[in-house]
């Protein structure tokens, strides 16, 4: 069989800039930062790795006028809807770059950028592919290079406490999804995604597939932080350094749930089941109802009693999971639009969140509630742009959250318009969005109510300003004007 | 046209930006505050001067309109847009040119003020608020605008809100019109349900475009859906612009500052409920029984003869021209039910110009004499400003009606049309122009002639407060020509003649006749001291009394709807605190709890090194127990093997 490369190249340009940029940031950063501040390399650093994500952009634009391109076995795609979440990608670590220039990462500065890049590569495979193997390879790309990362506070135990814990986990979900691909293969004799759908559809419901369907579950669950394989999220989240916590919160969440949509919706369409009050049926909308209720309900209950604003956002984070998993119950083209709308809207919005923390929580001394007391009066822009963050997270109007939400609850209840089978789930979602406003509030409440110990000023740079107003910008944007976003989300769904 | 209604959005845009740059204003960038807030409105005037002048040479019912999609849901989908007609031009031009005069004004006015820029944030939304309101081709965008234009009326009424009759008022104003309100808002639900839009005009497929359908189908009440709707809408027109029986507001909301009263309650913000029905006219017209019409009508007409009559009594500078708002306002509603889109619109425009003018000057009077307000307590101000005067003259003469001013054409053309449509109607508001001749020469006699009566001497204003009164009055000379000369303008072309000259010779003669009576009580012989008693007082006994406690309305409604509402609060009250409390109470306690358990097994035992704290409580549940938690990753993942085998088994069983 002769292969025609010129199509891979050009499908993968991104990924090729980005690989050479990631060895170019290593080469540099060993050559001629040894000797420089560790302030002035991570500038440095930082700035070609920007560059480098700048000109992997570049190629995306080349790709638009390709409609659906698949290369051997499917094993990369190129859709605009591929390139849209490529390009979302981009920018968010584009954006997580920016707030690591500004915060302590150690000494290894060249490592940390290229790790960086590097798990960026693979979220970008994952979002680029429909093969269960390269999902596979993709994944765990990511996944390693985010281990690491976590691990990047060497001489802080939590951090490495934390990375060994997110490891182990990772590697045991890891092993159940290699084990439930294992007998997907077993049951339809193909790793691609279409093939898998229409061998799946020809044999009809096997019992062998719900092991297989369940563990494939559990190892993208896993990535998603849904309960009950969210264990790890919480660890993870406060012990990593706070960039990388932003990154696992948001790049890492978006590439996932954009494959976990993909597999369900093409692989898996015909063991959907349901959800329905009262009539639950076995297949992946049931086992998601149930794991959605539970994030939704964990999530939000745990978060009220947290001390840790990074902990508070993990737990924050799982039951947003909750809510997005509502709109996949739903198993309609209008639910997963919803789905991929809410996770650009909640990567742009926690990466600001987060973005914030990182800044304030090292000037500030630490990253308890207690630390961001007053801080109201210490960085006001800042905390103004925290407030945007946290009303859009609890879903007010008119930021991007609200919206979003209404998008999922609405995709939920129109999915069964005779019964509204799945009102029970959405009623849980909206009594749950209010619980949330309560440790939202209180995070607000030590920000601009209480007093601070110390007044003093807390100065920030520019560009990390910069980048967290552009999420904002990009939050109250989508809130008020989400139509054409929307529109082509929903025009490129269909055809998923 | 069709390329100048994409650029209306800018016309509200402007002043809304202004609006937010400076609510991040520090309070002492006064000067610069001004600026902006002047720079924008400026600038929407030039730009609605430009879409004015660009549909000048167009027929009234040609328009263009700009729909685009906001977002939408499966199959429903909401727009917003904009139109642009000869309606729209010629009001938003209105709003943003005095709007602009009343802002050159304010920056005198509030000049000691020390919260000169909140001030100016508020005056630029409203005037965002009120452009969009006009510009706005859909009723979800126009009710939105609406509202905003509602809050910030509250918000400007009660901006000096350390006074309690400013909190008061501010209150009173926004309660009274969200029971109009709601009316409203349940008519456009309707409108939407039945017409399945709310873009008013969209090429055939807009919801007035269907009013003739919807009068073919029966509503409530046994009328016609356009009927019922046209009515429920009604309900909000008469909130915002004060008709009876929900006028009240109106002139407590004079608690306000004199450029807001100037701004809200006279030139624009009152004129949104006239707009409105304008704007809905082709809805309130559907029915060829009329009954929606006559129904604008009569309240119209009583509210004009209502609110005369207290006019009459008032001793407070500013809640004469209040209730004389309420009378216009009555009017123009009264015009508008008579069939007469064009005269209403056009009393509407020439009387946010003098009014504005008679407001403003007003304000140059509390300022000149020292924030006095009562006009027993002033007297022979024409020495003293001269300016003021000239100009306050003009506005009095153009709101008595006498011709050549404004006022003359515009309340000749309402009373036109009354004639021709109901002769009691156009009696009752001959009357009322009469009673209106009348209490402005009252407040002239007693405010500018005659000999101070005041304590500290009174003096003329800056120019900035001047100069805007000076604009307006040359307009409200000669406003009036432009309808003569472009009556077809607002559609008033072929007009049937019919009763013309009894009309305009009628409205003559009341006119000078109200002059001359004003003459007779108050002019020739004028108050000495500031205690002696109104001379009409003295003729007209215990009805004075009445009229100027404003027949007792308000404290009807206090012993009536308002003590109804606090008992039924007092109910609910109780009812919410043993009821509903502790359903919340115990609701919120569950929360707790559940959050505590989920802390304790989750955090404490699997995450926190939970292990010192939760080994001491469950030590006495077994030791095997206890080594379970030992190994705390080991949890989790058991934790995951366990949750995967729960939901294999579910899936199983199912």
């Amino acid at each position: 069989m002769s292969v025609a490369y010129a199509p891979i190249v050009r499908a993968l340009g991104s990924e090729t800039a980005l690989v050479l940029v990631a060895l170019a940031v290593l080469t540099l950063d060993f050559i001629i930062g040894r000797k420089r501040e560790v302030a002035k390399r991570r500038e440095l650093v930082g700035a070609v790795a920007l560059f480098g994500l700048a000109l992997s952009a570049v190629p995306l634009v080349g790709q638009v006028g390709m409609t659906n391109v698949l290369l051997p076995g499917e094993t990369l795609v190129v859709n605009p809807l591929v390139i849209i979440f490529k390009f979302v990608l981009i920018v968010l670590t584009a954006v997580t770059v920016l707030i690591s220039i500004d915060h302590d990462i150690g000494t290894h500065v060249g490592e940390y950028f290229a790790m960086l890049l590097f798990g960026a590569i693979g979220m970008l495979l994952l979002v680029g592919t429909e093969e269960f193997l390269t999902i596979f390879v993709a994944l765990e790309l990511t996944s390693i290079s985010l281990y690491v990362l976590t691990a990047f506070h060497k001489n802080s135990l939590r951090s490495q406490e934390a990375a060994l814990k997110y490891f182990l986990f990772g590697a045991i979900a890891t092993a159940f999804l290699l084990f439930g691909l294992s007998y997907i293969y077993g049951l339809t004799g193909a790793t691609n995604l279409r093939d898998i759908g229409a061998a799946l559809a020809k044999k009809g419901t096997d019992p062998l597939l719900g092991v297989g369907l369940l563990c494939v579950l559990v190892g993208l669950g896993f990535k998603v932080a849904m309960v009950p394989f969210h264990l790890w999220a919480p660890d993870a989240y406060e012990g990593a350094p706070t960039p990388v916590t932003a990154f696992i919160a948001t790049g890492s969440k978006v590439a996932s749930f954009f494959v976990l949509v993909k597999v369900l919706m093409v692989a898996f369409a015909g063991a959907v089941g349901s959800a329905y009050w009262g009539a639950f049926e076995s297949g992946w909308a049931m086992v998601l109802g149930l794991t959605a209720t539970a994030s939704m309900v964990l999530g939000n209950c745990a978060a009220i009693v947290q001390r840790n604003v990074k902990r508070l956002l993990a737990y924050s984070s799982i039951a947003h999971a909750g809510y997005i998993l509502v709109g996949l119950v739903a198993a309609s083209s209008t639910g997963a639009t919803a789905v991929l709308f809410y996770v650009i809207v909640y990567a742009i919005t926690n990466l600001g969140a987060f973005g914030v923390v990182a800044a304030l929580a090292s000037r500030a001394g630490g990253d308890d509630l207690e630390h961001f007391n007053g801080m109201a009066k210490r960085a006001p822009f800042l905390s103004l742009l925290m407030l945007v963050f946290v009303l859009s997270l609890a879903g007010i109007p008119p930021l991007g959250g609200f919206f979003g939400k209404f998008y999922l609850f609405a995709a939920a209840v129109e999915c069964d318009a005779e019964m509204f089978g799945l009102l029970w789930l959405v009623a849980l979602g909206i009594v749950m969005s209010a619980v949330s406003l309560y440790y939202y509030l209180v995070l607000m409440k030590h920000m601009y109510v209480l007093p601070a110990k110390d007044e003093t000023r807390i100065a920030t740079p520019g560009h990390l300003k910069m980048a967290l107003a552009f999420c904002a910008a990009g939050v109250v944007l989508l809130g008020v004007f989400p139509e054409p976003i929307l529109a082509l989300l929903k025009a490129l769904v269909v055809r998923l | 046209m069709n390329e100048l209604v994409k650029q209306q959005w800018l016309i509200p845009f402007l002043p809304l930006v202004a609006a937010a740059v400076q609510a991040l204003l520090p309070r002492t960038a006064r000067k610069l505050s001004a600026g902006i807030c002047l720079t924008a409105m400026g600038a929407s005037c030039v730009l609605a001067l430009r879409a004015f002048v660009g549909t000048l040479g167009h027929h009234e019912a040609e328009r263009a309109v700009w729909n685009f999609v906001w977002f939408d849901y499966g199959t429903t989908r909401l727009e917003l847009g904009f139109i642009l007609d000869p309606m729209t031009a010629a009001m938003a031009l209105m709003v943003a040119f005095v709007g602009f005069w009343i802002f050159v004004n304010a920056t005198g006015y509030m000049s000691d003020d020390e919260n000169f820029t909140r001030f100016f944030c508020f005056l630029s939304l409203f005037a965002a608020a009120m452009l969009g309101l006009v510009v706005a081709n859909n009723l979800l965008m126009l009710f939105m605008c609406w509202e905003l234009v509602g809050l910030c009326s509250y918000l400007l009424i009660g901006f000096w809100h350390f006074k309690p009759s400013a909190a008061a008022a501010m209150k009173k104003a926004f309660i009274t019109t969200r029971i109009g309100d709601v009316g409203f808002f349940l008519g456009i639900l309707l409108l939407s349900w039945q017409a399945g839009t709310l873009n008013l005009y969209d090429g055939g497929n807009g919801a007035l475009e269907q009013a003739g359908a919807l009068a073919g189908i029966p509503g409530w009440f046994g009328w016609s859906m356009a009927t019922t709707i046209a009515m429920l809408l009604f309900i909000g027109a008469m909130g915002k612009s004060a008709q009876f029986p929900l006028h009240v507001w109106l002139p407590d909301a004079m608690e306000g500052p004199t450029p807001v009263s100037a701004l809200i309650h006279a030139a624009t913000m009152v004129a949104a409920g006239v707009f409105m029905v304008g704007r809905m006219f082709a809805l309130f017209a559907a029915d060829t029984s009329g009954l929606a019409l006559n129904i604008v009508m009569w309240v119209g007409c009583f509210t004009a003869l209502f609110s005369a009559t207290i006019a009459v009594a008032q001793f407070d500078i500013k809640r004469v021209l209040a209730y004389s708002t309420c009378s216009q306002l009555g009017f123009m509603m009264m015009a508008l039910g008579a069939g007469g889109l064009a005269p209403g619109q056009f009393h509407l425009l020439t009387h946010a110009f003098f009014k504005a003018l008679l407001f403003l000057g007003s304000g140059c009077v509390i300022i000149g004499t020292h924030h006095e307000q009562d006009m027993r307590k002033m007297g022979g101000l024409r020495k003293y400003m001269p300016v003021t005067f000239g100009c306050y003259l003009i506005g009095m003469l153009a709101l008595a009606g006498v011709p050549p001013f404004a006022g003359f054409w515009s309340k000749d053309e309402v009373l036109l049309v009354a004639f021709q449509r109901n002769k009691l109607a156009w009696g009752l508001a001959t009357f009322a122009a009469f009673l209106t001749a009348f209490y402005m020469t009252r407040q002239m006699f007693m405010v500018f002639a005659g000999k101070w009566r005041g304590h500290h001497e009174p003096h003329e204003v800056p120019w900035n407060m001047w100069l805007p009164i000076a604009v307006l009055s040359v307009f409200a000379v000669g406003l009036g020509f432009f309808g003569a000369q472009y009556g077809h303008y607002l559609g008033a072309h072929g007009e049937d003649p019919h009763g013309k000259w009894i009309v305009m010779g009628l409205s003559v003669a009341v006119g000078a006749a109200g002059i001359l009576l004003g003459w007779i009580v108050y002019g020739r012989r004028t108050m000495e001291h500031a205690d002696e008693p109104d001379p009409l007082a003295v003729k007209l006994g215990a009805l004075f009394t009445c009229l100027n406690r404003k027949w007792y309305v308000d404290e009807f409604y206090d012993a009536t709807i308002i003590r109804a509402t606090m008992l039924l609060g007092e109910l609910w009250r109780a009812f919410d605190k043993l009821v509903i409390d502790g359903i919340l109470h115990g609701i919120a306690w569950m929360a707790w709890g559940v959050s505590q358990v989920v802390r304790w097994v989750g955090d404490e035992f699997f995450i926190n090194g939970g292990f010192d704290a939760g080994c001491e409580s469950v030590r006495l549940s077994g030791r095997e127990f206890a080594k379970f938690q030992a190994g705390r990753i080991q949890g989790y993942l058991r934790i995951l093997c366990l949750g995967t085998v729960i939901l294999l088994v579910i899936w199983y069983l199912k």
